[in-house]
């Protein structure tokens, strides 16, 4: 099974560094988890500026309670957790039509210029997605949310999350088969008019 | 197995950047936090002696019952403790109780407010997260000593001063919906 980004193990000393305030391990902290916090935030909320209002919050709110942090859990987990609320509660506060904002693709690939036509073409399919559905897409399958736990995050049932998950999922392909068929669907769509 | 968790191959997606780093921002803001933290928790505790002080001259003023006029205020909390021995505890748990359905009363009116705010800046962020983590200090304290005033004070004042943040939250959303 992939791992979720955020999967990065943090040493004891660094963490016991962070948790007395220092302010070097703190940054390492940061320079660590950045890019899957940053990822995360901008996979869901789709809007650059909004993704790094929500990194910058969530590594705030993060450092400011890492002493409430237990240890019983790896410290990836509870941190994500941190980013994933952050970027659900920005996600509900923007009004519907900010959600779904497309955005320039910038993926730090180098080469392959199929692997990056294929990336595009996910990130423009993820981008026609309802903020939500994206969400619940984005945790169930990329970060390995279970139902339970996504259901929780929205204050919601379970089938809320299977619902979402499959709607997402029927509206990506259709996505990205329109994307990759352009000519077929321009048939089917002249003939149904 | 993976297939069927990602059958997108969403996480193929690689992992962005922000343009810019952020990091500066960030250290910025909590060594203000710190400093800021230092300030609230001073404040604070010259707010709970107050409140406290204040509670408890409060109670003392309108509680005179059989005491002969005149007899100053020593005088009066002797007689009190002489003629009713039990009355200190009453009235310590009188001042605990009514500190309590404060503190629950403020808890609910700020998730009730709370609901209704929008993003919070990053400045008031950073004051929120003092704040929160404040009452989560005075709360693990207060597991250890339920029965202090001085604790539920504190909390009071900390709930008071998050009801404001997100009152002025509001303030601003309203001006800013009324300009447009």
């Amino acid at each position: 099974m992939s791992q979720s980004p955020f999967e990065i193990e943090l040493d004891e000393m660094t963490l016991a560094r962070a948790r007395r305030g220092d302010m070097g391990a703190r940054e390492q902290i940061y320079r660590n988890f950045q890019q899957p916090a940053y990822s995360v935030a901008f996979r869901i909320c789709q809007c650059r500026e909004l993704s790094r209002d929500v990194t910058q919050e969530a590594f705030i709110t993060a450092f400011g309670k890492i002493r409430q942090f237990r240890g019983d859990a790896p410290f990836w987990g509870w941190l994500r957790r941190v980013v994933v609320n952050h970027t659900i509660s920005a996600l509900r506060k923007l009004p519907r039509a900010d959600a779904v904002e497309l955005q320039e693709f910038h993926a730090h690939t180098d080469g392959d210029h199929e692997r990056i036509g294929l990336s595009m073409d996910l990130q423009s399919a993820l981008s026609t997605l309802d903020g939500e559905d994206r969400a619940v897409v984005w945790l169930h399958d990329v970060e390995g949310y279970k139902h339970k736990e996504i259901a929780g995050l929205f204050g919601k049932t379970e089938s809320f999350s299977k619902t979402r998950l499959s709607r997402a999922r029927a509206k990506l392909r259709a996505a990205l088969e329109r994307r990759m068929n352009p000519t077929e669907f321009s048939k089917v769509e002249s003939a149904t008019r | 197995m993976q297939h069927e968790r990602d059958p997108l191959n969403l996480g193929s997606l690689p992992l962005v950047s922000p343009l810019a780093d952020d990091w500066p921002m960030i250290e910025a803001a909590l060594r203000k936090q710190k400093s800021r933290k230092r300030i609230v928790t001073l404040a604070g505790s010259t707010l709970a002696i107050a409140a406290t002080v204040f509670l408890a001259v409060g109670v003392f003023i309108y509680r005179p019952y059989g005491i002969p006029a005149g007899t100053s205020s020593s005088q009066q909390l002797q007689t009190t403790q002489v003629e009713n021995p039990a009355s200190s505890d009453g009235l310590q748990t009188n001042t605990l109780d009514s500190l309590i359905a404060l503190s629950q009363q403020l808890e609910s009116n700020l998730q009730k407010i709370r609901s209704q705010t929008g993003v919070l800046p990053t400045a008031s962020v950073i004051y929120q997260v003092e704040l929160e983590d404040l009452v989560t200090q005075v709360d693990e304290e207060l597991s250890r000593r339920p029965g202090s005033v001085d604790l539920w004070s504190q909390r009071i004042n900390l709930m008071l001063d998050l009801s404001q943040l997100y009152q002025n939250q509001l303030r601003r959303e309203y001006h800013r919906m009324a300009s447009l």
